[in-house]
């Protein structure tokens, strides 16, 4: 139990969460294993929101993992974790787990809910970006509702694709080319009847170039639904001061280091989760000053009216930021 | 533009997978020619009222397109409320409908006591409803599933 001794306290963001037991993993390919979780003393699990995920602790840090089940009273949760080799280190913590390892993990969080209205789910997919989609399969084929899968995949390294393929049958088209996934994307989003929603996972590129597709396409807003796991590489950005207006403090952000990280280091405790701009957990509210909003958390309308920032990922246009902290 | 009333009338010209603009008028003030969908294919339809067939037209219509279409309704607002509410059971989103609303017209009030709907002319505060025949007073509660005013007995409370 390597990891649970690792565990010398709870993170904030798992905290009176579920401590659950790992009791399988299993390889779907060379860099993607899947990690099932229980209940120690065998009970059922939470039920929860198709495309939710999981926020689970690896020694001090977090990360958050999509779950792959349908979510309908689930005696087991799995994940499915891509080895990053140069990430912050928790996917190669996850690597390490063994059977019968204790992690501490939040109860399921949804983010990424399917439209119960739909008559139709276009389902569309892009490497590791499969695992909430399979989720949204499920339920779907659970409650008999159609859906269609679209599921991109380098050859030898699609994780889940019997799954998907017993599951979905003539539904599910794979394909191990952008070309080839040109032709049925667009074939598929110029045919789909009224009650159809989109739902798509994967490289935050992928998904823009699928989104701005549909939208070019006549796909309203509303029947677009997108899960972002892993935010674009963002440059080190310019040097700003902001002022902390309820404390009185100013404090200098050089480049290369975030604000939040520079708010921790002089002892303010920001609520924090993703530190990648993507689930909205560290907003701080802006008196003054424009920030450079980087985040894929906040709306257009709400990154123009300049009152909200990300502290994760956003810095600052002006020289000066003033903030209500 | 002619009027229909029967659903195969509605779809005449209308290419499967239509993803244009459908502009439906009702009645003697609807007109949609003032509208401009831009560069989109646009198929026109008229209705003197949302009767039940003109309704199956209009969803003929909708169900032979596809996601990308649109949708303009324009005439006095009962009608056009019933087409809209038609228009998201078929799985149109508010977005994708535009109403362009006469300014008066007669209301249409759901009974909540026997389900049916009545058709009110005038801005009245009561009116009787013509299932139950119970007094109904008129709220501004307005439902968009039903396209219709919520009303209630407006004298349960008093003793008979």
């Amino acid at each position: 139990m390597t990891i649970t001794a690792l565990q010398s306290s709870v993170h904030p963001a798992v905290e009176g969460g579920l401590r659950l037991q790992v009791t399988n993993i299993s390889a779907q390919t060379d860099s993607i294993s899947s990690i099932t979780l229980v209940d120690p003393s065998g009970g059922r699990l939470p039920s929860y929101v198709p495309g939710s995920h999981l926020v689970v602790q690896y020694g001090s840090g977090v990360n958050a993992y999509s779950l792959t089940g349908s979510g309908n009273a689930p005696s087991e949760y799995i994940i499915s974790v891509l080895r990053v080799d140069e990430g912050a280190g928790g996917s190669i913590a996850m690597h390490q787990l063994e059977v019968g390892d204790l992690v501490f993990v939040s109860y399921p969080r949804s983010a990424f809910a399917p439209v119960s209205n739909a008559s139709h789910h276009l389902l569309v997919a892009a490497g590791i970006g499969i695992t909430p989609i399979l989720s949204h399969a499920r339920a779907a084929s659970d409650r008999g509702t159609t859906s269609s899968l679209i599921y991109v995949y380098r050859p030898g390294a699609g994780a889940h694709v019997d799954e998907a393929r017993e599951l979905m049958g003539s539904a599910l088209t794979e394909c191990g080319d952008r070309n080839s996934f040109q032709k049925v994307l667009t074939e598929q989003l110029t045919t789909q009847s009224l009650g159809t929603h989109l739902y798509v996972c994967g490289p935050v590129d992928f998904m823009d170039s699928v989104l701005n597709q549909a939208r070019e396409l006549g796909w309203s807003q509303a029947r677009l639904h997108s899960e972002a796991f892993g935010a674009a590489e963002l440059d080190d950005g310019e040097p700003f001061t902001v002022n902390l207006v309820r404390s009185g403090v100013k404090l200098d952000v050089p480049a290369g280091v975030s604000l939040l990280e520079t708010l921790e280091k002089a002892g303010k405790t920001i609520p924090n989760m993703c530190r990648k701009g993507i689930c909205g957990e560290c907003v701080l509210p802006v008196l003054r000053g424009t920030p450079q909003h980087r985040d894929l958390y906040l709306t257009d309308e709400e990154k123009a009216s300049n009152t909200t920032m990300m502290c994760c990922v956003s810095r600052s246009e002006d020289p000066e930021l003033e903030l209500d902290l | 533009m002619c009027s229909m009333s029967m659903p195969q009338a509605a779809v005449a010209g209308l290419e499967p997978g239509f993803r244009g603009v459908i502009c439906a008028s009702f009645g003697l003030t609807g007109d949609t020619a003032g509208y401009d969908p831009g560069a989109q294919p646009r198929h026109e339809l008229h209705f003197d009222a949302a009767t039940p067939a003109a309704l199956a037209g209009l969803r003929s219509a909708l169900e032979r397109s596809n996601v990308g279409v649109r949708l303009v309704l324009s005439g006095p607002p009962a009608e056009i409320r019933a087409a809209a509410a038609l228009a998201a059971d078929c799985g149109l989103l508010d977005e994708e409908v535009t109403l362009l609303e006469a300014l008066a017209g007669p209301r249409v009030i759901y009974c909540p006591h026997c389900h049916t709907t009545t058709i009110m002319q005038g801005d009245g505060a009561e009116v009787e409803c013509q299932g139950c025949a119970t007094t109904l007073a008129v709220t501004d509660h307005f439902s968009r599933r039903m396209g219709a005013y919520l009303g209630y007995s407006a004298y349960a409370e008093e003793a008979s």
